[in-house]
C-alpha cells in the first residue's frame, strides 16, 4: 500500500515496540521514524533536511506528546492548521492519562488516542476508528498481540 | 460639597449686594445677603455656609472683626472668607488677611477675577475634611451666661457684651446660674465675685465640679468691685480662669472675655484635634490590619498557586517518565515471551512473567498516584447527580471484567447528591472496587448500595458481606499505601480509599467504617 506511517517518537524503546507491534500485524506500509517536534514539521512541510523529500503524505503520523524541540500539541497544531496536512490522521501515542492533555489533543484536532505501550487490539481499534483499517492491514490480525 | 453652594454675602449696600447675588446665582450658587456682620452671625447661627463675602467697611463690626470671630469657633474656622473693599490701600488688606481672610479683592476687580477668586475658594471648601458630625458643623455663637446680683449692672454687661454677637443669659444669684448651666451649655460664665447667698467664690468652686464632668471646658470671668490682689487670688484659686474689675472701660471687659473665649476654643480645638487625632490612628491601624491581612492572604494565595504548580508539573513528569522505563520492561519481556518464549523452559518463562508482573504493578501504581492527586487539583464542578444510576454504571463494569462472578447488587434507588461527577464516580469506583474485591472469595457475595441517618444528616453507605477487616486498624485505612489485606490475598496499591476521603473531604463530608473480620465492611460518608 501506499504511503508512509510516520512515527514521532524521541524514546527508542517506545519506537521498537510501536515497530513490533506494526509488524506483529502485517502493516506493509513503509514506516518512517523522526524523533523530534522540528524533525516531524520538516518532513511533513518538506523544510530543511526534508527538502527534497519525494514520497508522499505520511497515511497517518504517530505522534508522540512529549517531545523534544517542538511538543507534540504544538506539531497537531501546525498541521492542523496548515491546509496541505488538515486532513492528516494522526493518532497520539500518550504515556500520559492526563485529562488535560487529552482535552487539548482533541481541541487541536487529533483522531485517536493510543496509550503506550501500543498493544494490537488498542492500536486496531484506534486504526478502524480512522476508517484506516483497510490501509494498513494486508491479513486478518493475529488473535493476540 | 452640595451641587449648588451656599454663599453669604455679608455687604452694607444693597447695590453691590443684589450685583453680587445676581452674579453668584448666575453661577448656580445659594446666596443671602445680609447687612452687617451681626446679621451675619444670626444667619450662620444654625447654617452651614460654603463661602462667606464680606465687606470690609461694615456698620458697626468691621470686615476684619467679624473674620477674627469666624476663626475662633472650630465649626466655623474652615469656611472660607473672601473680602471686600473699595479700598485699595496696602493696609487695609494687611488687616484684612491678617484677621484671617482668605482672599482679598478690590470692588474694582473685574467681575471675571472675582468669579476665579470665588470658584477656587469653593473649591478649598469642598476640600477640607471635617471630622465633626453633621449636626455639629455650623457655626455656634458663643453662649455667656452673666451672674450678678444687681439687675442693672446685669443689663449693662448685657447691652455691652452684645456687641461683641454672643448669645447671652444672665442670673441674678448663683443658685439660679447652676440652674442655667445645668440645662445647657455656656462658653463662658461672668461672675460677680460678691453675691449675697453664694458668692462668686462658692458658685467658682461649684463650677470647678461640673467642669470635670463635662466635655467641654466652660471659662469663668471673675468680676469684682475693687482691685484687690487678695480677692484675685481667691477667684483664681477656687477655680476663675480671669479677673477684671467693675469699674474698668467696657473695652477692658470685652477684651477679656475674647481672650477667654479664644483660649475655650482652643481647648475644644486641641479636644477635636486630639479625637481626631485618635480617630485616624485607629482608623490607620484597622486599615494596616486589613492591608497587612490582605498581604498574607495574597502572599499564601501566590504560594498556593505556586505550590500547585509545581505539582501539577511533578505529576506530569511521573506520569511521562517514571512510565517509560516502565513500558521497556513490561514491552521487552512481553516480546521475549512472545517471540522467544519457546527458547526458554517454564522457570525462564515464569521470571519474566514475573517481570511484567512487577512492571504492571509499579504502573498501576502510578496511576493510582496521579488518580489521588488529581482529586485535590482541578477546579470542582458541582451539580445535582444521580448517585443510584452512578453506582449501577460501576457495578455493570466491575460486572464485566468478570462475567462469571455471582455478586446479588441492592443499590437504592433515588440516591441523588450535590458534588463534582468526576469525583463522586472515582470515589464509587473505589469503593464499589474494594466490595467486589473484598468479596471475591464469597460464594454468596452481596453489595449494597443506600443511605442512613447520620446526626440528622443523610449519609450514603457501600456495605459487602466480603473479608472484612478488624477496626483495631480502622484509624489506618484512610491513609495512602497502608493496606490490611496481604498482596497475596488481595491485591492493591493502598491508596483507594485515601482517594475517597480526598474527594469527601473535598465536598466538605466525612467519611468513616464499620467492619469485622470475615463478616464484610460498611463505608459511610457524607456530602
Amino acid at each position: 500500500m501506499d504511503g508512509e506511517i510516520l512515527i514521532v517518537e524521541d524514546n527508542p524503546d517506545d519506537e521498537a515496540l510501536v515497530i513490533r507491534t506494526l509488524n506483529k500485524i502485517n502493516v506493509k506500509n513503509g514506516i518512517r521514524v523522526v524523533r523530534d517536534g522540528a524533525e516531524a514539521l520538516e518532513y511533513l512541510f518538506r523544510t530543511g533536511q526534508y527538502a527534497d523529500r519525494k514520497s508522499a503524505r505520511p497515511i497517518v503520523v504517530l505522534l508522540d506528546i512529549k517531545l523534544p524541540k517542538v511538543d507534540g500539541l504544538e506539531v497537531l497544531r501546525r498541521v492542523r492548521a496548515d491546509k496541505r496536512t488538515k486532513t492528516l490522521p494522526v493518532v497520539i501515542l500518550t504515556s500520559s492519562d492526563e485529562q488535560e492533555d487529552k482535552v487539548r489533543g482533541y481541541d487541536l484536532g487529533c483522531n485517536s488516542y493510543v496509550r503506550k505501550p501500543v498493544k494490537f487490539d488498542e492500536f486496531a481499534e484506534a486504526v478502524k476508528s480512522l476508517g484506516l483499517y483497510w490501509l494498513l492491514l494486508n491479513e486478518p490480525p493475529p488473535e493476540t498481540a | 460639597m452640595e451641587q449648588n453652594p451656599n454663599i453669604v454675602v455679608i455687604e452694607d449696600s444693597r447695590v453691590q449686594a443684589l450685583r453680587l447675588k445676581h452674579l453668584l446665582e448666575e453661577q448656580g450658587s445659594h446666596v443671602e445677603c445680609v447687612e452687617s456682620a451681626e446679621a451675619a452671625f444670626d444667619l450662620l447661627n444654625g447654617r452651614r455656609a460654603d463661602l462667606v463675602l464680606v465687606d470690609y467697611h461694615l456698620p458697626g463690626m468691621k470686615g476684619d472683626e467679624f473674620c477674627r470671630q469666624i476663626r475662633m469657633n472650630v465649626a466655623t474656622r474652615d469656611i472660607p472668607v473672601l473680602m471686600l473693599t473699595e479700598d485699595t490701600g496696602d493696609g487695609v488688606e494687611q488687616m484684612g488677611l491678617e484677621s484671617g481672610a482668605d482672599a482679598y479683592i478690590s470692588k474694582a476687580a473685574e467681575t471675571e477675577m472675582l468669579l476665579l477668586r470665588v470658584n477656587t475658594l469653593l473649591k478649598k471648601s469642598s476640600t477640607t475634611t471635617s471630622f465633626y458630625a453633621e449636626g455639629t458643623r455650623h457655626f455656634r455663637m458663643a453662649r455667656l451666661l452673666i451672674v450678678d446680683d444687681s439687675p442693672t449692672f446685669l443689663e449693662l454687661l448685657k447691652l455691652q457684651l452684645s456687641e461683641e454677637g454672643y448669645d447671652i443669659e444672665t442670673a441674678t444669684d448663683g443658685k439660679d446660674a447652676l440652674r442655667l448651666i445645668g440645662d445647657r451649655q455656656f462658653d463662658c460664665i461672668v461672675v460677680d465675685l460678691v453675691m449675697p447667698g453664694m458668692d462668686g467664690i462658692e458658685l467658682c468652686q461649684r463650677l470647678e465640679k461640673i467642669r470635670k464632668s463635662v466635655v467641654s471646658p466652660i471659662t469663668v470671668l471673675m468680676l469684682t468691685s475693687r482691685d484687690s490682689k487678695e480677692d484675685m487670688m481667691r477667684g483664681l484659686e477656687a477655680g476663675a480662669d480671669d479677673f477684671v474689675v467693675k469699674s474698668a472701660d467696657s473695652a477692658v471687659l470685652k477684651a477679656r472675655v475674647r481672650a477667654l473665649l479664644r483660649r475655650k476654643f482652643l481647648l475644644e480645638e486641641n479636644q477635636r484635634i486630639i479625637a481626631e487625632f485618635r480617630a485616624k490612628e485607629v482608623e490607620l491601624a484597622r486599615v494596616e490590619g486589613e492591608k497587612k491581612a490582605a498581604e498574607e492572604r495574597a502572599a499564601l494565595s501566590e504560594r498556593l498557586k505556586q505550590v500547585n504548580k509545581e505539582l501539577e508539573a511533578f505529576c506530569y513528569s511521573v506520569s511521562h517518565d517514571l512510565r517509560a522505563p516502565l513500558r521497556g520492561m513490561d514491552g521487552f519481556s512481553q516480546a521475549l515471551l512472545e517471540d522467544y518464549g519457546d527458547k526458554l523452559d517454564e522457570t525462564g518463562r515464569n521470571y519474566l512473567w514475573r517481570v511484567r508482573k512487577a512492571s504492571q504493578t509499579m504502573a498501576v501504581l502510578i496511576d493510582d498516584l496521579l488518580a489521588l492527586s488529581r482529586v485535590t487539583r482541578g477546579e470542582m464542578q458541582k451539580m445535582v447527580v444521580n448517585l443510584s444510576e452512578m453506582a449501577r454504571s460501576v457495578t455493570e463494569n466491575l460486572q464485566q471484567t468478570a462475567p462469571d462472578r455471582k455478586v446479588a447488587f441492592k443499590i437504592a434507588s433515588d440516591l441523588t447528591a450535590t458534588g463534582d461527577e468526576r469525583l463522586l464516580r472515582a470515589a464509587f469506583e473505589n469503593l464499589l472496587g474494594n466490595a467486589w474485591k473484598y468479596t471475591s472469595k464469597k460464594k454468596k457475595a452481596m453489595i449494597e448500595v443506600g443511605t442512613t441517618n447520620h446526626d440528622g444528616k443523610t449519609a450514603f453507605f457501600v456495605r459487602d458481606n466480603g473479608a472484612g477487616f478488624d477496626m483495631a486498624y480502622a484509624d489506618k485505612l484512610f491513609e495512602p499505601f497502608t493496606r490490611l489485606h496481604s498482596r497475596s490475598e488481595f491485591e492493591g496499591t493502598g491508596i483507594g480509599l485515601a482517594t475517597v476521603q480526598r474527594i469527601v473531604h473535598r465536598h466538605g463530608g466525612k467519611v468513616w467504617a464499620d467492619a469485622a473480620v470475615g463478616k464484610g465492611a460498611t463505608l459511610y460518608f457524607t456530602l
